[in-house]
């Protein structure tokens, strides 16, 4: 069976171009019909870029587990959303509970800092003990294996928190003080967005403090650039991964609680899409990259939020809000087709 | 203590012991237990929940008497690992106990939903708390005993009591499968016999034990003798063995649903529709090494298109016969396939599966929206896709008469394009573009160097995926006469890569497996559905850390895969924790 392709064949090259042209036609035909139909008042567009900025945080607190992951072990967690989905689902039961007995009310900050921790610590604790079982033995296994072990780690988990809480949604209790809205710089902001804002950011300074200043961070940085090396120069490199999973996993717990005050429901299969998205994020800001994880988070969020409303607004299409996720992945498959290295990516041979 | 166990030893008792006690909680508390608890195994003995539960401190106390890794330490007797099984079993029942007293006297359902008072009285025995703990510590420390007894005994007797538990196992869960069938055929008597309330009866169990355990007993120096001249034998001969193998397993199929009666045969269908899937997918993943998990989306397309060119009632409305649709299907299955492959694959390995699911993610959500609905349906679909298949076949063949309805009908165009497949994908597997293939998944620049051109076999071999996939989506289109968004899930893609990752990536005898184990098997236990995923996800890590060659491996693979055991060796030592089993 002798079969042959010619080989001067541009197929692909064509693909691509048709692609990108296509894409700039919708997005510049599409945004000019919505803005020339000014079907949305400057106000709701305002709206619409702080709700993205809100839920560009969650993305990038995440997205900050995958980053700081693969900067170590170059490998994707693909259950890092089902880790973000635990700590939400697991402090949602002390929440009910603070709510019920009126004491995260009557007591805000304190209860909201008790959930936050009960989040943070399960998905550290999910963390660590996945890396433990599903990741370690395979580090030195084929690419691939991790991966499929990953996907399969995240089914596991989403399922078993779906057997163990129930699979119904689950709605956190709303936090009076948390409600109406706050004046920033003349811009009306819902305080829980302020909220998600203000916290991803002190999260962020911490984690860049942490990484860039103390030894531990130290360590894991050298850990990135060349394992046998680190470990010959006396850092355990076991343990320095099993940080690196844990930290990611507090930010995701943390995520997650975040998560949960700006949507307000929960349920085991939350994890999925965020963990996607802030994929997508990650890679966007350029993956392995601190920064660039919070750059890309923000960035997707407000594509993600404003895209379906300037794209398709304009062309009639009904509920256009149902399509964001096509937005969120059509932007995952862009950047990874033109641009892998991302926004802040260093660009590196060979990946 | 000292003389009895070294501290080595005890920590490693302890950590297994924890383990065993983890699995055992978690199994209560994700609702495993209690799904399967009314399932009778042994009618008034023994059910399917129990099974579970109990099959983790065997398993412990098997692995406690382990010799252990270390060679180092002093080799424990018989008797004290046997001391080191009951441990273990020990552990794990006073943890469960303990978890029994708590939860009987605060209630926890607020948050473990599962946890609900008939569980607690099916663990504890129906005993008033106290004397459950003391029985449920007994038993566990008991069975941890039997496992590392089982262990320390000869091997022969080892797999003999294995056999024979497996075959009252098997015997009573293809119940459903079986007892309707005797009835129907009137064998009354031996359906009575066998089974009582969906369970075997005492006698029945007694006797699958001691047919299973002599079978394993006999079989065993003959398996033996049997593989050896095998392996002596000429390739010629070796090759007739398989032709004829082959040929009996063809002739099976073919009279199974004759056999079977409906039931089967509709599980079969559905074992078919996904069996095409994962053998076009195992074209893209065991092949050519790209991992797709957007394949769904192929299967999607297929189903639509079906579902467009054929149902007069969809927007297009022409409603062509499905053997004129089918070419045009597959041309636009392979175009698809092509359109999704072209970008993405100069992409590394683990960036192609995240883009491959987010296409995948797209299909549905664009299969789901308003925006499509005028041509598409939305949520509600496509419906009134006619079936090309009579809906009975009643044939008299000389002597012997076929006679054939719903589900009986379909499965033989199913099976024959799942055998035209498979026959395609092994020769394609031979052929120069199967060496170009493995070429480039073992290493891409190499291959390159050698004059592979890697695109373009990646791009055939996305297509020939689709193609494949697509295939499958006509027929389920065909099967259920309509498409719904709803059918067409990641978990789709997911179930078609346990499948092959089961069954081995690359090895079409492993997809068959896979396929038959991962989708038959969960509709015999009606109760499982809600656990598939789950276990899937399962399947997905136990194969990856312990045998990610598959069940039945294809030999290139398979060195791939231990390509780096010489290095690992060090590393697997400390990594040596019991993997979840809670899902077996």
């Amino acid at each position: 069976m002798r079969f042959r392709l010619p080989q001067r064949f541009n197929l692909v090259s064509t693909i691509l171009w048709g692609l990108r042209i296509v894409v700039a036609v919708l997005v510049l035909a599409g945004s000019w019909a919505t803005l020339s139909s000014g079907k949305l008042t400057p106000d709701a567009w305002r709206e619409l870029i702080v709700f993205g900025i809100a839920q560009g945080s969650v993305y990038g607190l995440i997205a900050l587990g995958y980053t700081l992951v693969y900067g170590v072990l170059f490998m994707i967690n693909f259950a890092h959303g089902d880790v973000f989905m635990t700590g939400a689902m697991t402090a949602f039961f002390v929440a009910r509970n603070f709510g019920e007995s009126g004491f995260i009310n009557a007591n805000p900050i304190v209860a909201l800092l008790i959930i936050f921790a009960v989040s943070m610590l399960t998905s550290m604790l999910v963390a660590i003990v996945l890396e433990r079982i599903a990741y370690r033995p395979l580090r030195r296994a084929p690419r691939l294996v991790p991966l499929i072990t990953a996907i399969g780690a995240s089914l596991f988990i989403s399922n078993s928190i779906r057997g163990i809480y129930g699979e119904q949604s689950q709605s956190y209790p709303s936090v009076t003080a948390l409600q109406g809205r706050l004046d920033l710089f003349g811009i009306p902001i819902l305080k829980t967005q302020a909220l998600v804002i203000a916290s991803a950011i002190v999260l962020m300074i911490a984690l860049v403090y942490f990484v860039e200043r103390t030894r531990t961070g130290r360590a894991m940085r050298a850990v990135s650039e060349d394992k046998d090396v680190a470990a010959l120069m006396g850092i355990n490199v076991d343990r320095i991964i099993v940080t690196t999973f844990a930290v990611g996993g507090l930010l995701a717990g943390a995520a997650g609680v975040l998560y949960a005050l700006v949507f307000n429901e929960v349920d085991w299969f939350m994890g999925f899409l965020p963990g996607i998205k802030a994929f997508t994020a990650a890679v966007l800001g350029g993956i392995g990259n601190i920064a660039g994880a919070m750059v890309g988070g923000l960035t997707l969020g407000v594509l993600e939020s404003v895209g379906p409303f300037l794209l398709l607004g304009g062309a009639n299409v009904p509920s256009p809000n149902q399509l964001r996720d096509v937005i969120a992945f059509t932007v995952l498959v862009l950047v990874l087709i033109f641009r892998p290295n991302g926004i802040l990516g260093r660009s590196e041979p060979g990946r | 203590m000292a003389e009895l166990i070294s501290g080595r030893q005890l920590r490693r008792v302890a950590t297994i012991g924890a383990v065993a006690a983890v699995v055992v909680l978690y199994l209560c508390m994700v609702g495993l237990v209690e799904a399967f608890k009314d399932r009778n195994v042994v009618t008034g003995v023994i059910t399917l929940g129990a099974v579970m539960l109990l099959a983790v401190p065997l398993i412990a106390g098997y692995r406690a008497a382990l010799p252990a890794r270390d060679p180092s330490g002093p080799t424990p007797g018989p008797a004290q690992r046997i001391v080191f099984g009951l441990l273990v079993g020990l552990i794990a029942g006073a943890v469960l106990g303990v978890f029994v007293l708590i939860a009987s006297a605060v209630d926890v359902r607020g948050v473990l939903v599962r946890i609900s008072p008939p569980l607690l009285a099916f663990i504890s025995f129906g005993l008033p708390s106290g004397l459950a703990q003391l029985a449920i510590t007994g038993v566990g420390g008991l069975v941890g005993a039997l496992g590392a007894l089982l262990l320390v005994s000869p091997a022969r007797i080892r797999n003999a009591v294995t056999s024979g538990l497996v075959a009252v196992l098997f015997m009573s869960m293809i119940e459903p499968l079986l007892r309707p069938r005797l009835e129907q055929l009137d064998y009354t008597a031996i359906s009575d016999f066998l089974y009582k309330a969906h369970g075997l009866t005492e006698m029945a169990s007694i006797l699958c034990f001691v047919v299973g355990a002599g079978a394993a007993l006999l079989w065993q120096p003959g398996n033996e003798l049997v593989r050896r001249s095998i392996e002596a034998a000429p390739v010629q001969t070796r090759r007739r063995i398989r032709g004829w193998t082959i040929a009996v397993l063809v002739v099976a199929v073919l009279i199974l649903p004759q056999v079977s009666g409906t039931f089967l045969a509709q599980v079969a269908v559905l074992v078919g529709l996904y069996l095409l899937l994962a053998l076009g997918l195992n074209i893209v993943v065991g092949y050519a090494g790209l991992l797709d998990l957007g394949y769904v989306a192929f299967f999607a397309v297929g189903a639509y298109l079906t579902a467009l060119l054929t149902s007069p009632d969809s927007s297009l409305g022409i409603g062509l016969p499905f053997f004129v649709a089918l070419p045009i299907v597959m041309l636009g299955a392979g175009m698809t396939g092509l359109l999704i492959g072209a970008p993405v694959l100069r992409l590394r390995g683990d960036y192609l599966a995240i883009v491959t699911l987010g296409f995948g993610e797209i299909a549905r959500v664009l299969f789901e929206s308003d925006a499509l609905r005028p041509w598409l349906g939305g949520v509600q679909g496509i419906l009134g896709i006619p079936s090309p298949f009579p809906v009975r076949i009643d044939l008299q063949l000389g002597t012997t008469h076929i006679f054939a309805t719903g589900p009986q009908v379909l499965y033989y165009p199913i099976f024959a394009f799942c055998a035209l497949a498979a026959v395609f994908a092994y020769r394609l597997s031979n052929s120069r573009i199967g060496r170009a293939w493995n070429a480039m998944r073992e290493d891409e620049s190499v291959a390159e160097a050698t004059g592979v051109s890697t695109v373009n076999y990646k791009l055939l071999a996305f297509a020939l995926g689709a193609t494949t996939g697509c295939l499958s989506g006509a027929l389920f289109a065909v099967q259920l006469g309509s498409v719904f968004p709803g059918s067409f899930d990641v978990f789709v893609s997911i179930t078609v890569l346990a499948v092959i990752i089961l069954g081995g990536m690359g090895s079409i005898p492993g997809v068959i497996l896979g396929a038959i184990v991962l989708i038959g098997l969960p509709e015999l236990l009606r109760e499982f559905v809600e656990y598939r995923i789950l276990v899937y996800g399962a399947v997905l890590v136990a194969m990856m850390l312990l045998r990610p060659e598959g069940l039945i491996p294809n030999r290139g693979r398979q060195r791939e895969l231990h390509e780096a055991e010489s290095e690992e060796e060090e590393e697997t030592l400390d990594g040596d924790l019991m993997p979840q089993r809670g899902q077996t």
